[in-house]
This record gives C-alpha cells, sequence and structure tokens, in this order.
C-alpha cells in the first residue's frame, strides 16, 4: 500500500460509516411507526463477511449489542448458501436479542461472487400477533404468548419478496398494512446502504473497501485496549435486588463480578437469580447493557464496532434472568436488562469516578394512559417512559429529569402537546422536590412529578415501575437516592401508591401522579461546600432543616447567612455520632 | 413614510460580522461602483471594529441610502454565558420547565451528562396562580397580587430584565398580558412575554426562546444605540436595518425588542445571496456552501426558496442538545472545518482535521503569529494552493518554511513521508468533512446532490468545491464574482423586510368547520403582520404576503411545510392544499397515508420588497485569457508536482474557458480547477466550475 493511500482509506472508512449513518436517517425518514421516529427504537449496523462489526447506528443506546448476534446467527446458519438478493429475517429473542416485536432484517452485500458485507436493521414492529393487540405483554408466561416467531429465514430471494413468507407474517399480524410498511422502509433504506457500499468498491476498488473493513475493527480493537490501560485492573463486584420475578412480589437477586485485565473486561452474572415472568433478559440484551457502560467507563464517543468490543466478555448462567431459554418469555426484558448496565456500573463507579456516577433511578417507569376522547369520538393513548433523578458524580451534583440509561435521545413529549391532543390535564410537572435525593459531598439530581388530571368520562392507566423497594445507591459515603412510585387520586377514595398495576380505570378529575426518584449522593454530605448548601436552600431545593440535620450547615432562617463557626461546631458533633 | 429603500440614489451598505474579520461592502446601484474591506473583528466591543470598516471604506455616508448588519452579539453572548441577570414568571406547576427541558441524553454512553444549565437559577424562577387551557379558555384568571410579590421579589434580587411565560399562552395570551402590564408598571426593566416571541406550542421551547430573548436584550438595545449614533455621526440620515435569521431585515427598533431573531446573521445573508446569483444566472435548485476559517456551512435550496423552519438550537453539536431557538431561521448545517482547522493524530495514530481550529489568533503556522498546529491553511501553502507570498491582495505575509516546518514535525514525521504528501492527507480529509456538510443536506434529507448546482464562497469555500464536486458528482460549481470572502455582507444587499408569525391551531381538513377556521386565521394573521410593517411606518400597500402551513397526517408527529393559496380559500381550495401536502409529504419521507391531513401551525411571511440593484454585465472588459495570467506556480497534487498556470480572477472576461489543473485567485481566496474541469466564465465574471 503506497502512502498516500494511508489517507484514502480514512475516506473509505468514514465512507462506510456515513452508509450507517445515512440509512439510520433513512428509516427514520421513511418509517410509517412513530416508536420508530420518535422514540427511535432501532437500530441499524454493517458487518464484514464474518458478521464482524463494522459500523453501527443504535438509536437507544439499549440497542448497541444486538446486532452482531444476528449476523454471525446468518452466516452460521446459511453457510455457504447466501446469495446477493437475499434478505433475512429473525426476532427470536435468545437469538436476536430483545422481544418479538424487535424484528431484525439482514441483507448481503456481493461484489461478483465474494460476501463482501451484511447490512443490518433492527425495527420495532408495531404488530407480530401474540396475545395482546401490540403483542408485548407483562403477563405472559410462555414466549408463545408474545406473538409469531420469525427464526433466520429468508424474507427476500433474487431480491424480490419471497411470498411464503411475508404471508405467513401478514396473516399473523393484527396490522398486517402496518407490519409491511415497516418491513418495507427497513428493506428501503439497507438499500441506501448497499448502494453507498457499492459506489465506494466502483470508485476504490474492492481491495482497499475490504482492507477498510478490516481496518476499522483493527483501529477499534486498537483504541479499546489503549483505553483498557486507563482503567484500574482486578475483580470488582456487586449486588442487588430487582423489585419482582415478574409474576410475584419476590424480589430477584442479582449480581456481578467485573475483572478487568490489561487485554480483557468480563463481566460475569453467576450467582444471579431467575425471573419467572417476562421480566427475563435474552443474552444478546444482557451484552447488550454491559457494552453500554463499557462504553461509558472506557470511551463514550468511541465507534462502535467488533474490534471496539472484542476484549468484553459476559457471562451469565443458561437460565437465569439474564440468560433465559426458550419458553421463557421476554416481553418487558427491559426490566433486567437495565440492571446489567447498572450492576457493572456500581461495581466500578468508586474506582472510575471520572466516568461513573453514583446510582439513578434506572426504571424506564414505561406508562400508559389511554381511553376515548368523547369530544372527538377518537381513542387516545399516551404512552411514554418517565425521567428522573441521575447520581452524583466525584465532582458535580447530579442531573434532574433525565431519561434512564436504557433511553438516549428519547424526548418527554410537551404538556402543551398533550393537553391540546388528548382530555388530559397535567396539573404539574416539576422536580420531585419533596421525595428528595441523595445526599453527598456531592448531592444526585432530583426526580420528577407529573400529575395527570384526567377530563374524559373514562381512562385506563398501566405502569410498570422499578427501583420502588431498592433506591438507587450512593457511593463514598453518599446516602442512596429516593425510590420511584406512583400516586392513584380517585375521587372518593384514599390515595393509593403503587408501582405497577394494569389498566386500572379512572373517571373524570381523577388524578395520577407519577414520581421518579432522586439519584444515590457521592461523597460525605458534612464535606460538601456549605456555599452549595446555601444556594440549595435559597434554591429551595433542600430546606434549613435538612441543611442543618444533614449537611451540619447552619443557616441564618431569614437572611441565610452561614454562621460559619455554629457550622463548624456541629460537623465536629455530627462526625462524632457517626463515628460512634 | 420613512425612506428606508425608495430612493436609489448612492450607495447600498452590508456590514457583517464574523469570527475573524468585520466585513463591508457597498455597493452604488447607479455606478456599479464596488467597495469592499475587511478588517479586524473586535470582541470586546464590535461596534469598534464596524467603525474601522467605515474609515477604511471611504465611502462617504451622507451618500448611504441604507446600510444592513449581520452582528454576532446575540450568538456569542448566549455562548459566552454573559447575558443580562434574567427572571422569570411562570403558571403555578411548572417553576422547573427550563431546568427539566426534554430530558433526553444526546450523548447517550456518557453517564456523566448534563443538559445546558437553566439560564434562570430556581430562586429566580418564580410561579403565580393562573391557568389557560389548551383551547384558550382561562381555568383559573390571573392571581395579580401573586404577581406584583413576584415582581418585588425578583427586583430585590436585582434581576436585569424580565420573561413571563405562561401553560398555553400561545392559545390564549391574556393572563400573560395582563402580568406583562402589571410588570411594566411596576418597573423600566425590559420584559418579555413569551407569546410576543412566538405562538407555538411547546411550554419549553417557547420559554427558553422567550428566556434568551431576555437574556441577550440590555445588550443589544446598549450596542444598536451606539452603532446608531456612530451611523449619524458618519453622516448616514437614514434608518438602519439588522439581519434576521429567518433571511429577510428589520429596523434596528424590531432587534431592541425581539433581539433573539437576529440570533444568526452573516451566514444567512449568504444563503440569500447565494439564491439572488442563482435566479441571476437561471439556476433554481442549489447548495450554497459557505467556507470559513474555522467552519464549513452548506445550505440546500430548492425552487430558489430558502428552507425557513423553527427547528433552530444553539450549542447543539453530535453530543451536546443545545438551547432550542424556537424563531424562524434559514436551514443551516455547520461542521468544524475551515482553513484553520487543525490537523492532529489520534491516539490509535490516524489523521484527523477538525473540529478544532486556530482561527485568527494564533492563526496557522505560516502566519507566524505564534500558530504551534498544522492547519489546513499550512498545507495549502506546503502545496501552492494558496499563493505563499501573501493573502488578502498583500495584506498579510505567509511564511511558507513555518508552514513545511509544521507539517513536518506535525504529520509529516509521524507517517514517515513526504512534508507534501502529509499536506495532500489533510487537503484530503479537509475536503472530506466539507463534503459530508454537503450530504447531509442532501442526501441525509432525501435529496440527490447530482440535482444540484453548487455556489462555493467563503475564503476556503472555494477550495473545497472543485473536490467535492469530483466526490458527489455534482455537474456544476458557480464562484461568484464577487469576491468569495466577503459574500455574506454582500449577500445583505440582496435581502427585503420581512417579518414572519407563526401560529399554532390544530384544523383537521376534512371538518367541516376547516374552510371558516382557516379563511378567519390567515385573515387575522395578515392583520397582524400589516399592522406590523405600519407601526414601523412602511407603506403596506407594497406588502406582500405569503402564507404556509406546517402539516401533518392525523395521527402521526412529524410535520412538513406547504405553501398555502393566497386570498379566499374554498373547498376545493382546500383540496388543493392536502394534495399538495401529500406530494411535499411524499418527497421528504417517501410515503403517502390515506389518513385525514391536518394543519399544526399557521405561518405567515410579510415582505417588503426592496428594490435591488442588478448585478452588471461584463461588457467592457476585454482582457484575454492570457491577459489573466498572473504567473505559473508549482504544485503539489496527486502525488506528483505540477506547473501550472494562475489566473487573477478579477480580470476573466466573459466566456474564457480555462482547462484544468489551473489556479483562479482573488485577494480573498483561491480556487484550483482539476484536471478533469475547465472552468467558463459567464457573462457577469461568475466563474463556472464544469466536468470537462
Amino acid at each position: 500500500m503506497s502512502k498516500i493511500d494511508l489517507f484514502t482509506l480514512e475516506i473509505i472508512k468514514n465512507g462506510l460509516i456515513t452508509a450507517n449513518e445515512e440509512m439510520f436517517y433513512a428509516f427514520g425518514r421513511t418509517a410509517k411507526s412513530p416508536v420508530i421516529y420518535e422514540v427511535l427504537d432501532y437500530a441499524v449496523g454493517i458487518t464484514d463477511s464474518k458478521g464482524e462489526l463494522v459500523a453501527q447506528a443504535p438509536g437507544v443506546p439499549g440497542f448497541s449489542g444486538v446486532l452482531d448476534f444476528v449476523a454471525k446467527e446468518v452466516v452460521e446458519k446459511w453457510d455457504g448458501e447466501i446469495s446477493p438478493g437475499d434478505v433475512y429475517v429473525l426476532n427470536v429473542p435468545y437469538k436476536s436479542g430483545t422481544h418479538l416485536n424487535d424484528v431484525t432484517l439482514a441483507m448481503p452485500v456481493f461484489y461478483k461472487d465474494e460476501l463482501l458485507s451484511l447490512i443490518l436493521n433492527k425495527g420495532h414492529w408495531s404488530e407480530v400477533g401474540g396475545m395482546h393487540f401490540g403483542s408485548w405483554t407483562s403477563d405472559s408466561t410462555e414466549v408463545y404468548q408474545e406473538g409469531m416467531q420469525l427464526p433466520c429465514v429468508r424474507l427476500y430471494r433474487d431480491g424480490k419478496p419471497n411470498k411464503d413468507v411475508i404471508d405467513i407474517i401478514l396473516e399473523n399480524s393484527r396490522l398486517p398494512e402496518h407490519t409491511l410498511g415497516d418491513m418495507e422502509a427497513q428493506v428501503a433504506s439497507m438499500k441506501v446502504a448497499s448502494k453507498r457500499i457499492e459506489n465506494l468498491i466502483e470508485k476504490y476498488g474492492i481491495e482497499m473497501v475490504k482492507y477498510s473493513m478490516q481496518k476499522i475493527i483493527d483501529d477499534g480493537y486498537k483504541l479499546a485496549l489503549i483505553n483498557l490501560q486507563k482503567l484500574p485492573k482486578g475483580d470488582f463486584e456487586a449486588e442487588d435486588y430487582i423489585d419482582d420475578d415478574g409474576l410475584t412480589d419476590e424480589p430477584v437477586y442479582v449480581r456481578v463480578k467485573v475483572t478487568i485485565k490489561d487485554d480483557e473486561f468480563i463481566a460475569d452474572f453467576t450467582g444471579s437469580g431467575k425471573a419467572k415472568g417476562s421480566i427475563a433478559s435474552p443474552f444478546p440484551a444482557t451484552v447488550s447493557g454491559v457494552r453500554e457502560t463499557y462504553m461509558a467507563v472506557t470511551d463514550p464517543h468511541a465507534h462502535l464496532n467488533g474490534g471496539y468490543f472484542r476484549p468484553l466478555k459476559v457471562i451469565a448462567p443458561i437460565g437465569c434472568v439474564f440468560y433465559p431459554v426458550k419458553p421463557m418469555p421476554t416481553s418487558t426484558f427491559w426490566e433486567a436488562m437495565s440492571y446489567t448496565t447498572d450492576l457493572v456500573w456500581k461495581a466500578l463507579a468508586p474506582h472510575t469516578p471520572e466516568k461513573l456516577t453514583a446510582g439513578h433511578f434506572l426504571s424506564i417507569l414505561a406508562t400508559i394512559l389511554g381511553g376515548v376522547d368523547e369530544r372527538t369520538g377518537e381513542p387516545f393513548a399516551i404512552v411514554e417512559p418517565q425521567a428522573g433523578g441521575w447520581g452524583a458524580g466525584y465532582d458535580m451534583d447530579g442531573e434532574s429529569g433525565l431519561v434512564a440509561c436504557g433511553d438516549g435521545e428519547t424526548y418527554i413529549a410537551s404538556n402543551e402537546v398533550y393537553e391540546k391532543r388528548m382530555p388530559i390535564l397535567v396539573d404539574r410537572y416539576c422536580l420531585n422536590i419533596e421525595s428528595g435525593t441523595g445526599h453527598g459531598k456531592f448531592r444526585g439530581g432530583f426526580g420528577v412529578i407529573k400529575d395527570y388530571r384526567v377530563l374524559c368520562n373514562e381512562a385506563y392507566f398501566t405502569v410498570s415501575i422499578g427501583r420502588n423497594k431498592f433506591p438507587p445507591w450512593g457511593v463514598a459515603g453518599g446516602t442512596n437516592g429516593t425510590p420511584n412510585y406512583c400516586v392513584i387520586y380517585k375521587q372518593g377514595e384514599e390515595p393509593k401508591i403503587v408501582r405497577k398495576v394494569a389498566a386500572v380505570k379512572l373517571k373524570r378529575g381523577d388524578v395520577v401522579s407519577l414520581r421518579s426518584g432522586g439519584g444515590g449522593g457521592w461523597g460525605d454530605p458534612l464535606e460538601r461546600d456549605p456555599e452549595l448548601v446555601k444556594m440549595d436552600v435559597k434554591n429551595e431545593y433542600i430546606n434549613i432543616d435538612t441543611a442543618r440535620d444533614v449537611y451540619g450547615v447552619v443557616l441564618d432562617p431569614k437572611t441565610l447567612e452561614i454562621n460559619w463557626q455554629e457550622t463548624k461546631k456541629l460537623r465536629e458533633t455530627l462526625r462524632k455520632k457517626t463515628k460512634s | 413614510m420613512v425612506e428606508y429603500v425608495c430612493s436609489t440614489m448612492g450607495y447600498r451598505v452590508g456590514i457583517d460580522i464574523g469570527g475573524a474579520f468585520t466585513d463591508l461592502v457597498a455597493y452604488d446601484d447607479e455606478t456599479g461602483d464596488f467597495v469592499w474591506v475587511k478588517d479586524e473583528t473586535t470582541p470586546q466591543d464590535p461596534s469598534i471594529g464596524v467603525l474601522n470598516t467605515i474609515i477604511k471604506s471611504k465611502v462617504d455616508f451622507s451618500k448611504v441610502f441604507s446600510i444592513i448588519h449581520g452582528q454576532t452579539l446575540v450568538i456569542n453572548t448566549i455562548i459566552e454565558r454573559k447575558g443580562a441577570r434574567v427572571g422569570l414568571i411562570t403558571t403555578k406547576g411548572y417553576r422547573d420547565v427550563l431546568e427539566l427541558q426534554r430530558s433526553n441524553r444526546r450523548d447517550m454512553y456518557n453517564f456523566r451528562y448534563k443538559k445546558p444549565a437553566s439560564l434562570v437559577p430556581r430562586y429566580l424562577r418564580i410561579e403565580v396562580e393562573e391557568r389557560t387551557m389548551a383551547d384558550g379558555s382561562i381555568l383559573i384568571p390571573l392571581n395579580e397580587k401573586d404577581v406584583k410579590e413576584a415582581i418585588n421579589k425578583l427586583l430585590k434580587e436585582e434581576v436585569e430584565s424580565i420573561c413571563i411565560s405562561f401553560i398555553n399562552s400561545y392559545a390564549n395570551p391574556l393572563n400573560e398580558v395582563k402580568a406583562g402590564e402589571i410588570a411594566r408598571q411596576m418597573t423600566d426593566l425590559p420584559v418579555t412575554l413569551s407569546h410576543e416571541i412566538i405562538r407555538e406550542w411547546r411550554e419549553y421551547e417557547r420559554t427558553v426562546t422567550a428566556v434568551l430573548n431576555a437574556y441577550v436584550k440590555p445588550k443589544l438595545e446598549t450596542y444598536l444605540e451606539k452603532l446608531e449614533k456612530e451611523f449619524v455621526k458618519s453622516g448616514f440620515k437614514r434608518i438602519p436595518l439588522v439581519m434576521l435569521s429567518s433571511g429577510g431585515t428589520a429596523t434596528f427598533d424590531f432587534a431592541k425588542k425581539f433581539p433573539i431573531y437576529t440570533v444568526e446573521s452573516g451566514p444567512i445573508a449568504g444563503v440569500i445571496g447565494g439564491i439572488y446569483l442563482a435566479k441571476l444566472i437561471g439556476e433554481k435548485n442549489v447548495i450554497i456552501l459557505d467556507g470559513g476559517s474555522t467552519t464549513t456551512k452548506a445550505s440546500l435550496v430548492e425552487n430558489l426558496i430558502p428552507r425557513v423552519h423553527t427547528e433552530y438550537h444553539v450549542e447543539r453539536t453530535r453530543f451536546t442538545t443545545g438551547y432550542p431557538v424556537k424563531v424562524p431561521v434559514v436551514d443551516i448545517f455547520e461542521i468544524g472545518n475551515g482553513g484553520t482547522s487543525i490537523a492532529w493524530i489520534d491516539e490509535i495514530g490516524n489523521l484527523r482535521v477538525g473540529p478544532k481550529a486556530a482561527g485568527a489568533y494564533p492563526g496557522p503556522a505560516c502566519y507566524g503569529k505564534g500558530g504551534k498546529e498544522a492547519t489546513v491553511t499550512d498545507a495549502y501553502v506546503v502545496n501552492g494552493l494558496i499563493n505563499p507570498e501573501y493573502l488578502l491582495g498583500g495584506a498579510m505575509k505567509i511564511y511558507k518554511e513555518l508552514a513545511v516546518k509544521i507539517i513536518k514535525e506535525k504529520v509529516a514525521d509521524h507517517y514517515n513521508i513526504s512534508v507534501e504528501e502529509a499536506a495532500e492527507g489533510i487537503i484530503k480529509l479537509a475536503n472530506e468533512n466539507a463534503a459530508y456538510a454537503i450530504r447531509v443536506v442532501s442526501v441525509q434529507r432525501g435529496y440527490d446532490p447530482r440535482d444540484f448546482t453548487l455556489i462555493a464562497h467563503g475564503g476556503s469555500g472555494p477550495m473545497f468545491a472543485p473536490f467535492i464536486s469530483e466526490e458527489l458528482e455534482i455537474k456544476k460549481i458557480v464562484i461568484p464574482v464577487i469576491p468569495p470572502g466577503v459574500f455574506s455582507a454582500w449577500g445583505m444587499l440582496t435581502t427585503d423586510i420581512r417579518h414572519d408569525l407563526i401560529f399554532t391551531e390544530i384544523v383537521r381538513l376534512d371538518k367541516e368547520k376547516a374552510v371558516e377556521r382557516i379563511n378567519t386565521i390567515y385573515k387575522e394573521l395578515e392583520e397582524r403582520i400589516l399592522n406590523i410593517f405600519k407601526e414601523e411606518d412602511f407603506d403596506v400597500r407594497e406588502v406582500i404576503t405569503l402564507r404556509y402551513a406546517d402539516m401533518r397526517y392525523y395521527g402521526q408527529e412529524h410535520t412538513v411545510k406547504v405553501p398555502i393559496l393566497s386570498g379566499y380559500i374554498d373547498s376545493s381550495g382546500i383540496n388543493t392544499i392536502i394534495e399538495r401536502f401529500h406530494e411535499y409529504h411524499e418527497r421528504a419521507y417517501a410515503f403517502r397515508l390515506t389518513s385525514p391531513v391536518e394543519i399544526v401551525n399557521f405561518h405567515i411571511v410579510g415582505e417588503y420588497k426592496v428594490k435591488k440593484f442588478e448585478l452588471k454585465e461584463l461588457n467592457n472588459k476585454t482582457y484575454s485569457r492570457d491577459d489573466a495570467i498572473m504567473y505559473e506556480r508549482e504544485i503539489y497534487i496527486n502525488g506528483k508536482h505540477l506547473e501550472v498556470p494562475v489566473y487573477n480572477k478579477q480580470k476573466l472576461s466573459p466566456n474564457i474557458t480555462i482547462d484544468g489543473t489551473a489556479i483562479i485567485e482573488d485577494p480573498t481566496s483561491t480556487v484550483l480547477v482539476l484536471s478533469s474541469q475547465k472552468a467558463v466564465v459567464d457573462k457577469y465574471g461568475n466563474v463556472n466550475i464544469l466536468r470537462r
């Protein structure tokens, strides 16, 4: 290779990454389901001929690990038979990652007779059959209840739709037109990427393109090793509980041992318990969840490719909550999956303060509020995650009101838009000051309160709240954060605190109040700068009593001036108290 | 009636403040006399730089009949967090809107992600009792006592600017208006009411836009007042205009009230100038590329109409969400890649260019001002692509030996290659970055760049363009006859006075009441917009109004902007609108639905057309091609040394054809015509670069 080619290689590398980005935007633009173009519940990627990731663009961080599993499944299952014009379809959760609604398509790219690459697109289909409308559900006990399974079969052959398979799919969907639309948009976007790769071959030659793919992966591995060098080495452990097992009220014990070596990053979940309901995280989702923290702790801006992930190994015993096997249900896989991210995070946070914060509210807080708007006779539904409090860092307070780690560029809807479109009044949308947050030298961010008042005759409310029994964790003497919960105010009844309810009937004037928790604190609250405590009181984040009792800061109730002498005395007393 | 634009005696002046330079152009409509000057921008007090250009230009300002000014004070005040201390009054239950924002995590693997900080601390955000419903009805009337207490508290805290933003005030601003009246009675501080800035839904976006307005208001007011006085001192007798982000202009008084409408100006003027040029030469679909010293900007224009949207953000990057600013802004994409972008080697040993830049100071190493980084300009100098002796027509000395030294140290030695090879690598990557900007505004939005003509300006735009057109198979590039380095300032001379009103109301077009409602809303908006012109003393008979609507399929979220018929719209007119929506939707999103269609935002544009000059044809210039050759220069390209002719762009007469490889220079920029290309000069002196 000549010296100038060195820089041409960079340009082809950029070309491959841009091809993937363009597929990402093309799908977002042409998809007909709001869950695709609003929630960005999809991911696209390009692999080499062996199924190794060259580039990927996940819309949500939780999708960072699921594409290569599918690529490898295609390469293994169809070894020697993959032909130009094929498109494969796969949604079996144990192999492709999440739940049956997430359907991955794979399209091979050929140069003459040679398989060069696979293009992948994983998108949420609105309907894949199963026991309930919309397919995913929290009351399934077997995967068969959650919809149809597509076991890596040919959706297209010779560039044409494979009618046999497509007819089966459409027959099993309650919304065949939507399903077909989602599928066609996926295929169209994949063609954008394949065209771009073909252009690169035309322009620079097949050898240069192949070499560039390899270089992306090699560079990824190189960068990963450089970044691993910066991490502390050794074993790091953490344990926790998931609120319930998906079916009963029993918590599930979970644990991890993270081992970091010069060239390895191992997350071992051995010892974790089992799920009974649909909360289990299929192994590819477990890997995805760990990859999130791996990215956070190594380099959040690194290109996601097979080389970068090569040092990462994930171990989970077959059958545990992080490695369900057929026919275990996985519809609400995110409940357990979020813990894979959080456990590794918890194990490493005290040792990598520049990268990680204390624990955050974690739960997606999936909320559904729907009914019929009698002004128009039309049905309405709010389907959304909630924001909450994030943990403190070693040098900063936690952020208030951010979406959980499983969500990324996900926007919480505007209340004015809701009020205009639905018979709903949002009485308040503010920081959850009353629940408070984790205290520390730096305090956690605050959760959120959102009060929905129903303005129609009848509405139904469903919510799934995690981290209700076991709050976000503090670090280095910082206290734990506060739990997520929900209060239902029905007229003429006592307010009811809940964490998981399905289809509760509400009447005009009833209110549901969603309350996410505050993040964990970092460091000893008695070391917090009294000026910051004073500002917290002035800003009404905390009151003057908390300033005194928790932070040992004595303020003048009128002027909020710091009484330095009293503060010093009080802090000494409080320190002695904690020691004894 | 004031004479803003009626007379055409004398000069029209555009003054554009950029990051490094303040540019002034003056054009005499009668004689075609064209003056341009550049002087250093003075960030501490930008009016000093403006005055310097005025003095340097030697233009007699008593003979100037219009000044159009583009400034960066608004955006810089926000970026540097040097705005006023703002107090915010909100609806009870909504104190934390600025802090909650939309809760998205744009930098999704960064677990230490921080949202942009609230510009108003919590103790300066005060709730009052009031509530307006989404349909505009008042559920709870304004508690005036609460407002008075809130204002007293804010005054005690010594705020410098007050903002009031209530829930659903877009639907009915009554409570906000009342609160505003109380505030204005109680204090002389500037008061910003959210509905006065925009009438669109989404409480966070509207509130933050209003707060940003309040935040920059005191500063911009002071600056414009000072400038006005200076203009008068220079002999200028009329009312100066500011460049708006929407691509139009407005009076200084308007900008003092609504400074946030000027958040972007210079680059926008470049787009408007590009459209003027496109129209003149018979092009309809163009991409305008503005290559500056630190950034490259691209804007796609279809059918000569700039894409004006309200999705602008300050400080938005790949990893930061920034502040939304819901005022009309011409759609421009920007990346950190320009003439002073720094070349560096990343941790794994790959060469990268940008986004960091050396800027004007210390600048590229070859400026000899102490620059210690290898930049794109250094690479150009090393390979002879730009004049290795001087820049800006001799105003700036270049030290080639410093460029060679820095590229050797920073890049060539690392790879053990020659300095020329290293420089070529830097140039390739910078071109690639610029091409990416074009891909974003075209391919990512569903357009094929091959269907567009590229107009390239800015100091480095003409340098990137020939490479980009190779890469993206663009058939034609136009390098304007106007010196590309002052094209944005020149673009200001091609703008019209403009106001926009956008109003959110959902109207489903399949409902019976639609006809009546649509006509009523447009009529009201038209009256309102004419009133704005009237208050500014314009002859409203000269105002043209254009209607648009943001429309979507019922049940979907994303909208497309559709031009709407003027006059009374009957039911067949509604059908035309629906059909037009289907077309626009299909182009943008590649599909149609059978769902009902609804209007979400009513948008009206009022334009007071300014009498424009004509770019003169070059009849009297009769230089031959050889007359335009200045000398031959050795350059390094595609791994080879080559002697190429260097042409003086100012001496290129119409119809001259120059085959590549060749260089065309003017004092503000350089064009490299590649071996696969030829340059053809049109009758105005614009250089068209075509494939051979």
